[in-house]
């Protein structure tokens, strides 16, 4: 949480009003549903920060890589040039044809690189880790 | 606020649960949670072993490693490390109806997301169909406009495609990819009208500063008819539940759309265009689409439908105090709870039922912040018999839409809203 911090709370761009209950109404309220928690407890603190912070964070890019297989090398190489592997991986069980589909869409929606002459081995392994 | 890193949160009927079903306690959940080894994550063998906290969603291929090691972000169902999809555990849904900035759900499309954000060279550039193109400054929008705050209810189009039957491809959620909050920022109307629109527009199309790693990779943009865009609720958020956005939610302005899928509350805003023909981008034109019918629902494999890009939300209504496979004792009064929410219009009436729909009744609801936003809804339930019951829950808007009986379907995954259900035992 460093990159961000501690001037969000910083007056002024709109007042919201507290939440000070008078101490009757308060004893009424009790009587009534008692949700978990406040509901606004949080949402309606003080209006945002007039005043901005630069922004410095470091995003994970994923450790996973594709299980052992013959076609494994094509998805490490080409897959992971734009997305990191858990989405595959985490697919239903899909037919060949399905993967088939969903690897042309990668070449023709998105550009992917993968040679035309891989698709049926790409389609194949996946098939063969995660296929119905 | 209750640290949400806490301990571990149990739902009734759960041997962990602990306190009375209003306040659960403090501690909170890991449901079906272990820590063991990722030789069992993704169904694979130990290439890639360490050690995980797992959570099993409800659906095939389920598994999913909750995370912490996202900037500005709590423990989080990791979908996809790069570029980023998170889901919001569903236990946080039980704890507020405002979703805590560290907890609030993750979708971005395109890889290379900026790490680092100067406020000071930040611009918010207004151009295209406009008199007078116009670059404006962080401080420029607080200050130079009036504000505008709304809670809304942002929810990924695809958010519980995982549950569909026949399942389809995309991202796995489970019913976490949305949330809830407090928008504080501009009102598009009126940065529109710093550059005036010209006669003749037809649509403004939104751009953020993320872009995809390869040139070829087309741009994610997403356009409203200019009506709609300026309606004055539709807005540029500069902050989220009373703080900025964190990074992974659009830091530092993000659109927000009442009532309409996430995919058009682009991130990272830096671009507004006023357009004079329809958008035919690649993520107007040809993603996001859904069949032209009730729900978008049609049959698996049907062809020649009619698409139109997604647009409005539909009722939901969850429970977020109880599970599948909850005990209860007969004739012991127990309090089950929720969250619902309107869509495009607000929450009319939510039901429950005890015995899997033959009968309904209305729930108590909680605070109303605004039409957009989440209702807490609770009913009070006492088994009279032993055995299996089946609950249910179900809303409806102001608009007359209710939630259906029967899951809908459609080849992208999106906007499901069948009546949800939780199976218990009464002993």
């Amino acid at each position: 949480m460093s990159g961000i911090s501690a001037d969000a709370m910083n007056t002024n761009a709109r007042r919201i009003p507290s939440r000070t209950v008078p101490v009757a109404l308060a004893i009424a309220l009790a009587t009534g549903p008692v949700w978990p928690q406040s509901d606004d407890s949080k949402a309606s603190g003080a209006a945002p920060a007039r005043s901005w912070v630069k922004m410095n964070v470091e995003l994970p890019t994923g450790q996973v890589t594709f299980p052992p297989g013959n076609g494994a090398a094509i998805a490490n190489a080409q897959c992971l040039i734009c997305h990191s592997a858990e989405m595959v991986l985490l697919q239903p069980a899909l037919t060949q044809d399905e993967w088939t589909a969903v690897i042309n869409k990668m070449r023709s929606a998105f550009g992917a690189l993968l040679p035309p002459d891989q698709v049926e081995p790409l389609a194949g392994y996946l098939h063969g880790i995660n296929g119905r | 606020m209750r640290d949400l890193r806490g301990g571990p949160w149990f739902p009734i009927g759960h041997p962990g649960h602990r306190g009375t079903p209003f306040r659960p306690s403090r501690r909170r959940l890991l449901a079906h949670a272990g820590r063991i080894g990722l030789s069992g994550l993704l169904g694979a063998p130990a290439w890639n072993v360490r050690a995980a906290t797992l959570v099993e969603l409800r659906f095939a291929n389920g598994r999913r490693e909750l995370v912490t090691n996202f900037p500005q972000k709590g423990a989080m169902l990791l979908l996809r490390t790069r570029p980023a999809l998170l889901e919001t555990p569903f236990e946080v849904f039980d704890q507020s109806v405002f979703t805590p900035n560290d907890r609030f759900y993750v979708r971005w499309h395109l890889a290379d997301i900026p790490e680092v954000i100067d406020p000071g060279t930040f611009r918010l550039n207004i151009g295209g169909h406009v008199r007078q193109a116009v670059s404006l400054t962080l401080d420029d929008l607080v200050r130079g406009f009036e504000p505008f705050e709304i809670a809304a209810v942002n929810q990924c189009s695809g958010n519980s495609r995982g549950f569909f039957s026949p399942r389809v491809a995309g991202g796995q959620w489970s019913n976490g990819a949305m949330g809830n909050a407090r928008w504080t920022g501009v009102r598009l109307r009126d940065v529109l009208d710093r550059a005036g629109v010209k006669a003749g527009a037809l649509q403004v199309r939104f751009n953020g500063l993320d872009t995809g790693v390869l040139p070829q990779t087309p741009n994610f943009m997403k356009s409203l008819a200019v009506d709609h865009a300026r309606d004055g609720e539709v807005m540029i958020a500069y902050a989220m539940n009373g703080e900025r956005l964190p990074l992974l939610n659009g830091y530092p302005l993000r659109m927000v759309v009442p009532g309409w899928y996430a995919t058009y509350w682009v991130k990272m805003l830096s671009d507004v265009t006023v357009l004079d023909k329809p958008d035919d981008n690649y993520w107007m034109a040809k993603a996001y689409l859904i069949p032209d019918t009730p729900f978008a629902d049609i049959s698996p494999g049907q062809k020649g439908v009619r698409t139109v890009p997604i647009n409005r939300m539909v009722p939901r209504s969850f429970f977020s105090n109880i599970q599948d496979g909850a005990v209860l004792k007969t004739g012991q009064t127990t309090t089950v709870r929720g969250i619902a929410f309107g869509g495009d219009a607000g929450l009319k009436e939510v039901l429950f039922s005890s015995d899997a729909g033959s009968s309904w009744q209305p729930v108590r609801l909680g605070a109303d912040h605004g039409k957009y936003g989440f209702r807490q809804w609770e009913a009070p339930w006492r088994p009279s018999s032993q055995g299996p019951h089946k609950l249910m829950v179900k809303a409806s808007n102001t608009a007359g839409i209710a939630q259906p009986d029967h899951a809908n379907w459609n080849g992208g995954g999106y906007m499901r809203n069948v009546i949800e259900s939780v199976s218990v035992q009464a002993t």
